[in-house]
């Protein structure tokens, strides 16, 4: 999405100053693949965002404390071929390990956690459920001929 | 001295909770309020006299909204998440985009604010989204990616029509940043896009070495460069139109496209 080019509009002598500025920079947390110290989280960040981005963006969006962050490019594999025997390269991407500030802790939560789907008395799903097991019941052999396929007998 | 004192019990107690609130945040923010509030009431029920009641009443509580206010507003690193409620649900309902039409009718201020909420749930999604990818489950209700992108494009295409308005009545000038319709060395014509320098131009060696006229010599080429372009056309134009005519002559019932 190019919404707006994260570079400073360049000012004309008498040109409106009202500007909203809309910075469309996204971040995405992720769970990390390595251990990580308690205090450290991982987030996929685009590449043109440096470290003081982070910072800033964290700091004034989100107002979240931050003390120090690494930031690495990671390659995306460029292994895969695909049915004319072309190479397919996958999208690299920065990541960045931020260390929170005044001894905060993050654990990244279970987010899809088990649910138990027993729907409810009397509604339309618990109707469907019936009808189907009914109509298994229906299909199944009968289970006095051992098997035998219906169509060989008298 | 009672009612100071209990002032300050207050105090103690909301900075114990917010010290509690910071040791483990996924405690709901929701049980602190209800629990202060009841500490707070059973407090204040404890004062005898009505006028230091109603003495103490808002400034113990203004002092104690604002510091839990701060905290709930500041959920920081939850907020990349979804509601705890929605974890784990395969459908979570949403609402319909924002149409441009809706948002002409706010004020900047609100499209400022909206575009941090648009952005905010937008990281969140992306989260979800990548998180779900790596639990190999499906992701609940994606259907929320494609609105929040269309919400984000209406309202950057509303607050440029407001810069455009604002510029063109103030200044006259169609464009943000200044340009015009030049000439490269090859006889091509494109647009321009004025930029600063830190010198002049006639000490800018690299400005200088751009070429932005068209040489007499390279006149013939654009000639043929156009009779190029006109051959083709009325090559593809001919084939087309013989096409045609052979459909035709073969199914004389059917009904050709006129163009």
């Amino acid at each position: 999405m190019s919404v707006t080019k994260m570079v400073y509009p360049l000012y004309q002598l008498g040109n409106p100053q009202l500007r909203i500025f809309r910075p469309n920079w996204l971040l995405t947390l992720v769970r990390p693949g390595k251990e990580q110290p308690p205090d450290t989280v991982q987030f996929r960040i685009p590449m043109d965002m440096t470290k003081y981005d982070v910072k800033n963006y964290l700091e004034k969006i989100y107002n979240v404390p931050v003390g120090v962050i690494r930031t690495r490019i990671q390659f995306g594999s460029n292994k895969k071929r695909n049915h004319l025997n072309q190479k397919v390269k996958k999208p690299d991407y920065k990541v960045a390990y931020v260390q929170l500030a005044q001894g905060q802790t993050f654990t990244f939560p279970d987010i899809f956690p088990e649910k138990d789907r027993t729907p409810k008395e009397g509604s339309m799903e618990e109707m469907q459920e019936k009808f189907m097991e009914d109509e298994k019941q229906r299909q199944k052999l009968d289970p006095r001929r051992g098997g035998v396929t219906e169509w060989f007998g008298l | 001295m009672a009612s100071s004192s209990s002032l300050g019990r207050v105090l103690t107690l909301s900075k114990q909770l917010q010290s509690v609130f910071r040791i483990s945040p996924a405690i709901s923010v929701q049980h602190c309020v209800v629990n202060l509030k009841r500490c707070q009431n059973n407090l204040l029920s404890e004062k005898s006299s009505p006028f230091a009641l109603s003495w103490i009443t808002p400034i113990s509580f203004v002092g104690q909204h604002r510091a839990l206010h701060t905290t709930i507003s500041r959920r920081g690193l939850e907020e990349f998440f979804d509601q705890p409620e929605n974890w784990g649900e395969s459908n979570v309902k949403s609402g319909a985009p924002w149409t441009a039409k809706q948002l002409r009718t706010k004020s900047n201020e609100d499209l400022h604010k909206l575009w941090y909420v648009l952005l905010k749930e937008r990281n969140m999604l992306l989260t979800l989204e990548q998180e779900a990818k790596r639990q190999r489950v499906q992701m609940p209700s994606p259907e929320r990616m494609k609105k929040i992108e269309r919400s984000m494009v209406r309202l950057d295409t509303v607050v440029k029509e407001r810069e455009t308005a604002l510029r063109l009545l103030q200044t006259g000038q169609e464009k943000g940043r200044p340009g015009e319709w030049r000439r490269n060395v090859f006889g091509y014509e494109f647009w321009y896009r004025f930029k600063e320098y830190t010198i002049p131009w006639y000490m800018n060696k690299r400005h200088k070495r751009k070429k932005f006229y068209t040489p007499y010599f390279v006149q013939p080429h654009i000639r043929l460069r156009i009779e190029r372009f006109l051959r083709e056309r009325t090559r593809k134009a001919s084939l087309k139109k013989k096409t045609l005519a052979k459909l035709k002559e073969r199914f004389p019932q059917t009904k050709l496209p006129s163009s």
